[in-house]
């Protein structure tokens, strides 16, 4: 069976508040995640996530703030917009959108981010691995 | 080389009985830029905290690593006391195995003795390649400027003279005092509302702290938290003033329904503001009254409600009602707006005083009849389902605030948003009267529009959080952040390799960045009083040329890399 890797870039006011509290309630999720904290949503860069798809990572979430309720002034909005439009990208190149996970303001709390998660995983295990279509870029970063 | 020493806390037991330790040792010491490795039983008390101090200053370590509990639990903490023994804060990174591994993987103990593995050497990654960002100060300038002397102006300009700072007031027309000045009554006290500006008017011109500037019009206004320059024209003088903080009281104006009910064709069809200016000089004259609620207001062009016509017309009607005898009161309304324990109680009086209430929906509003002069008014009853006819020698439209013309350069000149009306927006719902630009407030009905007391509340609110700067006598750029301690940074340029395209001028949701005319061509600059480090510049410059260092594309990419090394497929 497959056994899919996530990165998540959660934001430090939602996502990793909801990381932290599904810890707190003792979730038990697939430990096969790993939680970069951002400051905003906003700061994923598009490249980051090309990168870490291209090196071999099968999912990659994002994390932010529900829409009106950014610290930084909607900047979530346009980070919507952006990651939106990578997601079409991903399904141009076929690597399929449902590999970026977008999600805003639906991971504030323990159980919300444990729901999403394990719904990630159930359907990243469904899709064939990314590895064997690794770039040479991926594997020699 | 920079080497780091590396702290483990096993939480007296949270953490070792899901994460192998021997395992995590083992492999760390396998890494050649970790000096030291330390497995304490509890990091946050204090012989675990001064075991950590005593170490690094043995060491010789440059950074820290602490992997412990969540930053929320215990780690900010943690990081907090040994930044306190000596440690610059950047160099001390924070790894959470508690609540994002050891807890939540409690049912796999190889994985999570693998993820905590990762989770250590991202966080090395990350403080391998994480840098400082520049500060800047900015000497406050001990003052304030107020634009406005309507009720929330002039309040705001009281407060501050009392807390001894100085005020420059300054007012589009001749008098302070605003609209307050053309009405007779305020709601709900009936109090007059001349001996409400009074004790304000009387200390403006008083004291010497305060300057007041009649009929001033801005012309441009720079600078940012703690100095801003303004300088506008007053009584044909062009003056120029240097304040710390701005506060926002130009208020709103009233909508005229030009074309609705008749109103500019039929005698006796006025506004609520007619009204009161005949109340005012004593001219009024009518026997049967009609009131028409939300002319104007919570349709599709001004979806919003006004909040002052409701008590503005029951202040006017139960007046009436009482001084006028013989005579017939209606208010034609969409439903009665009174929030709060006092103006439902005002709406209650009011009922029991005589004056009769209609209600009408939206789409069958009342029809206005009577040749030059209004006769009668034909309303259909929404709740009894029939069509009334009511003698009338006098209708009052009811009008919303709407928001003055000149917002939109104002905000342009401030650096602050309005709203898709027009009015000032702030920052919703977190902190009020507060704009995106770090001391610059609004209130009053710059804002929403607020009855004559919420705008004074809504003053002397703003010149509170107005003290908060100037007491001040420095503010540095790396402080101001709406949550104390958590700005992380602010967006650096990186000159050479910028192109000057402006995405980040476009993408910027504080006005941060703007582009600079050099030799060779545009380059864009970061305005670090006014960058709170969010990183949409970051992510819209196409060649990286823009980074915030506390979380540059080179530790990103690094922590990717370490995200799942020696991972079993």
């Amino acid at each position: 069976m497959n056994q899919p890797k996530i990165l998540i870039f959660a934001c430090k006011w939602c996502g990793l508040i909801g990381a932290d509290a599904a810890g707190k309630r003792r979730a038990s999720l697939p430990s096969r995640f790993r939680v970069i904290p951002v400051e905003c949503a906003s700061l994923v860069e598009t490249d980051a996530i090309l990168r870490a798809l291209a090196g071999g990572i099968d999912g990659v979430a994002v994390l932010g703030c529900h829409m009106g309720g950014c610290r930084y002034n909607n900047a979530n909005h346009t980070a919507v917009k952006r990651l939106e439009l990578l997601q079409d990208l991903l399904d141009t190149t076929g690597i399929g959108r449902n590999r970026l996970l977008l999600s805003f303001g639906t991971a504030h709390e323990g159980y919300q981010f444990e729901e999403l998660i394990q719904g990630f995983f159930d359907e990243l295990t469904s899709l064939p691995p990314l590895d064997p279509w690794l770039s040479p870029f991926g594997v020699t970063r | 080389m920079e080497t780091i020493a590396v702290f483990l806390c096993k939480c007296f037991g949270e953490i070792d009985t899901a994460v192998d330790f021997d395992f995590l040792t083992g492999e760390l010491s396998n890494d050649p830029s970790v000096a030291v490795i330390s497995t304490i039983d509890s990091l946050c008390l204090e012989s675990g905290m001064a075991k950590i101090v005593s170490l690094i200053k043995e060491t010789g370590s440059d950074r820290v690593l602490i992997a412990a509990c969540s930053p929320l639990a215990k780690g900010g903490f943690v990081a907090d006391s040994i930044a306190e023994a000596g440690i610059e804060r950047h160099k001390i990174g924070l790894v959470d195995i508690r609540e994002g591994c050891a807890w939540i993987h409690g049912d796999d103990p190889g994985g999570a003795s693998r993820k905590a593995r990762d989770l250590i050497h991202m966080g090395i990654a990350s403080l391998q390649n994480g840098e400082m960002s520049d500060d800047m100060t900015v000497t406050v300038h001990p003052g304030a400027l107020i634009l406005g002397a309507g009720p929330a102006g002039l309040a705001a300009a009281v407060s501050l003279a009392e807390t001894g700072f100085e005020v420059a007031l300054l007012e589009r027309s001749k008098d302070p005092g605003g609209m307050l000045r053309l009405i007779s009554r305020c709601y709900p006290g009936d109090e007059n509302a001349s001996e409400k500006l009074d004790p304000y008017i009387k200390e403006i011109e008083k004291n010497p702290l305060i300057t007041f500037y009649p009929q001033a019009k801005i012309m441009s206004m720079e600078g940012d938290t703690g100095d801003f320059t303004a300088t506008f024209s007053s009584q044909g003088k062009d003056i120029s003033i240097r304040s710390g903080v701005i506060i926002v009281a130009t208020g709103a104006k009233i909508f005229f329904p030009a074309g609705l009910y008749g109103y500019g064709e039929l005698k006796n069809v006025i506004t609520q503001m007619e009204l009161e200016r005949q109340i005012l000089n004593g001219s009024l004259e009518t026997k049967n009254t009609v009131f028409i609620q939300c002319v104007g207001a919570r349709d599709t062009k001004r979806p919003y409600c006004s909040t002052i016509c409701c008590p503005i017309s029951l202040k006017n009607a139960s007046r009436i009602a009482g001084d006028v005898p013989g005579g017939s009161v209606f208010v034609l309304h969409r439903g009665i707006m009174t929030p709060g324990n006092t103006l439902e109680k005002y709406y209650r009086d009011t009922l029991s005083g005589g004056v009769q209430f209609i209600r009408f929906e939206e789409d069958n509003p009342p029809q206005i009849g009577g040749g030059d002069h209004v006769e009668y008014v034909e309303v259909f009853d929404a709740i009894n389902g029939i069509k009334r006819t009511i003698e009338a020698d006098l209708v009052v439209l009811s009008t919303p605030l709407v928001p003055n013309t000149d917002n939109v350069n104002l905000a342009k000149m401030l650096g602050v948003d309005v709203d898709s009306y027009g009015f000032f927006s702030e920052i919703y719902p977190m902190h009020p009267l507060e704009t995106k630009t770090d001391g610059i407030f609004i209130c009053g009905s710059a804002r929403w529009p607020v009855s004559s007391d919420d705008a004074i509340l809504q003053g002397k609110g703003a010149a509170i959080k107005a003290v908060s700067y100037l007491r001040q006598s420095e503010i540095a750029a790396s402080t101001l952040s709406r949550v104390p301690g958590s700005k992380s940074g602010h967006a650096r340029v990186v000159a050479e390799s910028c192109t000057g395209c402006g995405n980040c001028v476009a993408a910027c949701p504080f006005n941060a960045c703007g582009l600079e005319r050099m030799n060779s061509g545009f380059v864009s600059t970061v305005n670090m009083m006014r960058c709170k480090g969010c990183g949409n510049c970051v992510s819209v410059c196409p060649n990286g040329s823009i980074q915030i260092p506390e979380h540059n594309y080179r530790m990103v990419g690094e922590m990717i890399h370490m995200a799942f090394q020696g991972w079993e497929l």
